[in-house]
C-alpha cells in the first residue's frame, strides 16, 4: 500500500458531507462512504512492489518504492453486476518503439451465473466475473465473501445492497429458517461474528449511494417535520381546553374551601327578594 | 480457444465392470482478469502527500498475465449425499471448479471443506443409510439396466444357455462381466428353438457383491451358412418383443 493520499478527487468527495442534504447524513453513513470511496481497494490489475526502498539496477541509486494504483473505470451497468473488484482499465498499448501508441480498454469478461446466499436461502442470478466465483470459493460461500470483503472491493451497489440485506437478516435472527430451528441456530452461530463490527445504525445506512442516502434522509426529515408541523390552532385549542380544565378544578376546590368556613357575608344574597320593611 | 480435458478418471480397480472409453467434455477457457504493468513509472511524490498528476505515457501498459488463461486448480469438497460417479455421502472429493460450483455446490450436493464442515460430516460416512460399494457402482448399474444384450446362439447344434454365453455377449458390447457375477434365469433355456428367436429374458448382474441389476438379453440364432442366416435387423433393441418366460415364472426366480 502506498502511504500517499489518494487523488484529491477522492478526498474532495468528502466535501459533499458539508453542504445540502449531505450535512444531515448521519456519521454511520459517512463511515460507510469512506470505506467505499476513499479506502484503497486491493491491487487486482497490477502487482504491487514490496518493501520500502529498492536499488537501481544500473546506478545502484536508492529509490523509495511508491505503488501508484492503476486507475479503474466503472460503467453504470456494473452497479447491477458483481465484478469482484475488477474494473475497466483505460490505457494504451505500444507495440514497438517506433509505432505510435494505440488506445485500448482492458474489459473484464462477464458471464451470467447463479450465487446462493445461505442466510437469505435464495439463489440469485447475477452477472459475475471468474474472479467473483473464485472469491466465493476462497471465502467458503457467497455470504462469507460479502461479509468479509470491505465496500471498496465489492464496489457495486448490488453487492453492497445484498450485504446490507444479509446483515439485517442476521440481526433479525434468520427468519427464513423459522421452520427449522436447528439449522437456524447453526447459521446464526456461523455468521453472528460479523455483527460485532457494525452498530445497528451503521447496518441501516450501509450500502447506499450518496443520492440514495440523501433521499432516505429526506424522507426521514419530512416525516419528522410532518409530526412537528401540526396547525397552531390545534395547539392553541388543546392549550385552552387544558387551561379551562385547571380553572374548573381550582374553582371546585375553592367552593369546597368556602363551604367549610361559614361566614355571614357569604349567606347574603344581593339578588334575592328584598325584605319588606 | 478450445481445449479438451477428461473428467477425473474413475477408480475402477475394485470394480468388475469397465465401460469402454472415457467421457470427454468440451471445456472453453474464459479470459478475465488482466495483470498490467506501467511501461513508465510515475514520478515520485512527497511522503504522505498527494499523487502527482499522471501523463499519457503513464497510461501505456504491458500485459503481464491474463489469469484466466491459467488452468484453475481443483476444488476440495465434502459430499452431502451420494453422487453418481463422484462418491458417497461424507466423502472428501477433489473436482474441477466449474463442475464443482454448478453441479455440486449450487444444488446443495456438496459443501466446502471448512473445519466446521469436516467436523460435521466426519461420522456421516458410517451412519449414512445407503452404502454403495464404489462411487461408480450405481452409475454402471443404471447404464446396464438400460441396455439390451444380444445373445447370439447356434442355429444348428443343440445348446443350453450357460453364464459364459452371457459373459461373451457382454464382452461383445464392451462390458467385462465375469461369470461369477451372473445369475441365470431359474428355468434353463435350450435350443436351437425358433420359438424363442428375438425374445427376451433377463439375467441379474451383481456388482462388487453388493449392487444387483437386471439386464435384458435377447436370443438371436446364427447359422454358418449364409442361406439359413436370419436377416439382419437394424437397431433390434428399439423393436418391442415378448418375453420368453411369463411373469409368474419370473417371480419364482
Amino acid at each position: 500500500m502506498s502511504s500517499a493520499l489518494k487523488t484529491t478527487a477522492a478526498i474532495k468527495q468528502l466535501f459533499k458531507f458539508e453542504k445540502g442534504f449531505g450535512a444531515y447524513l448521519p456519521e454511520a453513513y459517512k463511515k460507510f462512504y469512506i470505506e467505499w470511496q476513499v479506502k484503497e481497494p486491493v491491487a487486482i490489475h497490477y502487482i504491487p512492489e514490496e518493501g520500502r526502498y529498492k536499488r537501481d539496477e544500473v546506478t545502484g541509486e536508492i529509490i523509495p518504492i511508491q505503488n501508484v494504483p492503476i486507475p479503474l473505470k466503472f460503467p453504470e451497468e456494473h452497479n447491477a453486476h458483481i465484478w469482484g473488484g475488477e474494473g475497466v482499465v483505460q490505457g494504451f498499448k505500444k507495440h514497438d518503439k517506433f509505432i505510435r501508441r494505440v488506445p485500448h480498454f482492458w474489459i473484464p469478461v462477464l458471464r451470467r451465473s447463479v450465487v446462493y446466499s445461505e442466510v437469505l436461502d435464495k439463489h440469485i442470478s447475477v452477472v459475475v466475473t471468474n474472479r467473483t466465483i473464485n472469491m466465493i470459493h476462497s471465502n467458503y460461500g457467497f455470504d462469507h465473501y460479502l461479509l468479509k470483503t470491505p465496500a471498496c472491493d465489492l464496489k457495486s451497489l448490488l453487492a453492497l445492497g445484498l450485504k446490507r440485506l444479509v446483515l439485517q437478516e442476521i440481526t433479525k435472527g434468520c427468519p427464513v429458517y423459522t421452520n427449522n430451528p436447528i439449522k437456524q441456530m447453526e447459521i446464526l452461530n456461523q455468521y453472528k461474528q460479523y455483527l460485532s463490527s457494525y452498530t445497528p445504525e451503521e447496518i441501516e445506512w450501509y450500502g447506499y449511494s450518496f443520492d440514495e442516502a440523501c433521499n432516505k434522509m429526506k424522507k426521514i426529515l419530512d416525516e419528522r417535520d410532518k409530526a412537528n408541523k401540526a396547525p397552531l390552532k390545534h395547539l392553541y385549542r388543546t392549550k385552552l381546553v387544558e387551561k379551562l380544565k385547571t380553572a374548573q378544578i381550582e374553582a371546585a376546590n375553592q367552593k369546597i374551601e368556602s363551604s367549610s368556613s361559614t361566614s355571614w357575608i357569604q349567606n347574603i344574597n344581593p339578588f334575592g327578594r328584598k325584605h319588606e320593611a | 480457444m478450445w481445449t479438451q480435458f477428461t473428467r477425473p478418471l474413475l477408480l475402477l480397480e475394485k470394480i468388475y465392470l469397465l465401460k469402454e472409453g472415457i467421457q470427454i467434455i468440451n471445456y472453453q477457457q474464459i479470459r478475465t482478469t488482466f495483470i498490467l504493468k506501467r511501461r513508465t513509472s510515475p514520478p515520485l511524490h512527497k511522503k504522505g502527500g498527494p499523487i502527482k498528476r499522471l501523463k499519457s505515457k503513464h497510461y501505456v501498459y504491458d500485459l503481464v498475465q491474463d489469469t484466466d488463461i491459467v488452468r484453475q486448480p481443483n476444488i476440495d469438497l465434502i459430499l452431502t449425499r451420494y453422487v453418481e460417479g463422484i462418491g458417497n455421502k461424507g466423502e472428501k472429493v477433489s473436482v474441477r471448479p466449474d463442475y464443482a460450483y454448478n453441479q455440486l455446490l449450487l444444488p446443495g450436493l456438496a459443501v466446502y471443506v471448512t473445519p466446521e464442515n469436516s467436523e460435521k460430516y466426519k461420522n456421516e460416512k458410517s451412519t449414512s443409510e445407503i452404502q454403495y460399494s464404489s462411487r461408480s457402482a450405481q452409475m454402471i448399474a443404471n447404464i446396464l439396466s438400460n441396455k439390451t444384450i444380444s445373445v447370439v446362439m447356434n442355429k444348428e447344434n443343440p445348446w443350453s444357455l450357460k453364464p459364459w454365453h452371457i459373459t461373451t455377449s457382454f464382452r461383445k458390447c464392451g462390458y467385462h462381466v465375469p461369470e461369477n457375477c451372473i445369475t441365470m434365469p431359474a428355468k434353463s433355456i435350450q435350443g436351437p428353438n425358433m420359438d424363442i428367436e428375438s425374445k427376451e429374458f433377463f439375467v441379474t448382474v451383481t456388482i462388487n457383491n453388493t449392487e444387483r441389476v437386471k439386464v435384458r438379453c435377447r436370443i438371436h440364432h446364427w447359422s454358418t451358412s449364409i442361406v439359413d442366416r436370419i436377416p439382419y435387423e437394424y437397431e433390434f433393441w428399439k423393436k418391442p418383443t415378448s418375453p420368453i418366460f411369463s411373469r409368474d415364472e419370473n417371480k419364482n426366480m
